[in-house]
């Protein structure tokens, strides 16, 4: 299953690799949906990042709120989700980025606007 | 005996409950949308349920990655909404039906299933925007719910089929439970929509509305498609159409359907409905 469901086109599951991999970083993104977390993300973002064992990669992608990358690192956009409730990104924003296109393209392309 | 008297499939993106928060319903991207709803709703006050079964699936917000149950059962006497990020939405929270669903729990194990059965757990937009969908904004809710959750996230998801053979054992339970309750399925998730990866932004609607037509009398093809058929035809997060199974299975081999309603895009999917009933 998993080899076959990874061969449609540019469509990544969330498979055992990707949910290994990215533990640490989509328990930190879990993690923000306690207020508690939220605030100290809000606070000092360096300090509550370090609170996990995440790679230099995965700390850039975060900071730079990069969806593309956070993705591609094998983080699963359910979790890495919480991180657009503290920092406001619409879903089509989300979106364009996963698809590598600008947003207006991206709406009229994708969805028909 | 308790009596199913409906099946409802239908989408539970998190963005249909944002709208009902900020008052954007009636806005012209959501109006045709909530529009369609009204026929649904209107059928669910005519049918009177006392209890609605909904299966749905987690969005990283009950469950992490830590325990991924393939199926669970609620059994609590009362669901919160969960925090998603944003704070709890201010909804009321959901009454369980707890005899009903340790009934259903001991009709799965008896048949082979295996299911996490939980006794204190909160819901996400899986089941509350279903039930804001066909019940409106009460007050306090006109049903007591079962919730069953269905791992769509991590892999290995489970296959249609098996899907499928927990519908009917759901059947069974609700047919064998003592009592006289009125019974509604809802089936949620859908329709196509890809949220991650370059073909993010994914809808088909033609594939959406091939199965809005046939969910009623014309759902073997869907039964027999394998998972990778789903996420080709409908996109990776749409491949949450397979619960739509689980109320299918449950419902006469051959049903009359009600009501149907697409409308696309609703954010980035393929969003609608259909109300079932066993035709005798």
């Amino acid at each position: 299953m998993a080899e076959a469901a990874t061969q449609i086109p540019e469509t990544p599951l969330f498979d055992r690799a990707r949910s290994l991999k990215a533990y640490q970083l989509n328990k930190m993104a879990m993690d923000l949906g306690r207020p508690e977390n939220r605030e100290a993300f809000k606070a000092d973002e360096d300090a509550y990042l370090d609170r996990y064992k995440l790679s230099d990669e995965e700390k850039a992608a975060v900071k730079a709120r990069d969806w593309h990358e956070m993705v591609r690192l094998g983080g699963n956009l359910f979790f890495i989700l919480k991180i657009s409730a503290i920092d406001p990104t619409p879903m089509t924003q989300i979106g364009a980025a996963q698809a590598g296109l600008d947003h207006d393209e991206f709406l009229k392309q994708r969805l028909g606007k | 005996m308790a009596k199913i008297i409906g099946g409802i499939g239908t989408s539970h993106v998190p963005s249909i409950g944002v709208a009902l928060d900020k008052g954007l319903a009636g806005t012209p991207d959501w109006k045709p949308f909530f529009d369609g709803y009204i026929p649904g709703q209107e059928w669910m006050k005519e049918a009177r349920p006392d209890i609605a079964v909904v299966i749905f699936n987690d969005h990283g917000n009950t469950f992490f990655l830590d325990r991924v149950p393939t199926f669970a059962v609620g059994v609590a006497e009362s669901y919160n909404p969960v925090d998603e990020g944003w704070g709890p939405r201010k909804i009321p929270s959901f009454e369980g039906a707890t005899e009903l669903s340790w009934h259903f729990v001991d009709k799965l194990v008896e048949k082979h299933f295996d299911p996490l059965v939980c006794r204190e757990i909160e819901v996400d937009h899986g089941l509350q925007v279903p039930m804001e969908l066909f019940f409106g904004r009460p007050d306090k809710w006109p049903v007591k719910i079962v919730p069953i959750w269905v791992n769509t996230i991590q892999y290995p998801i489970p296959t249609p089929q098996r899907c499928w053979e927990m519908g009917k054992v759901l059947r069974e339970a609700i047919e064998s439970f003592p009592g006289d309750e009125r019974v509604v399925i809802m089936g949620t998730g859908g329709l196509s929509h890809q949220l991650q990866g370059s073909r993010a932004g994914f809808i088909n609607r033609e594939a959406d509305q091939a199965w809005l037509d046939g969910i009623a009398n014309d759902y073997e093809k869907f039964r027999e498609m394998t998972r990778e058929d789903y996420v080709e035809q409908f996109g990776s997060e749409g491949a949450e159409l397979i619960m739509w199974l689980v109320m299918r299975a449950a419902m006469d081999p051959q049903v009359e359907l009600k009501h149907k309603h697409y409308y696309a895009p609703a954010s980035l999917t393929g969003a609608g409905m259909v109300v079932l009933e066993n035709a005798a």
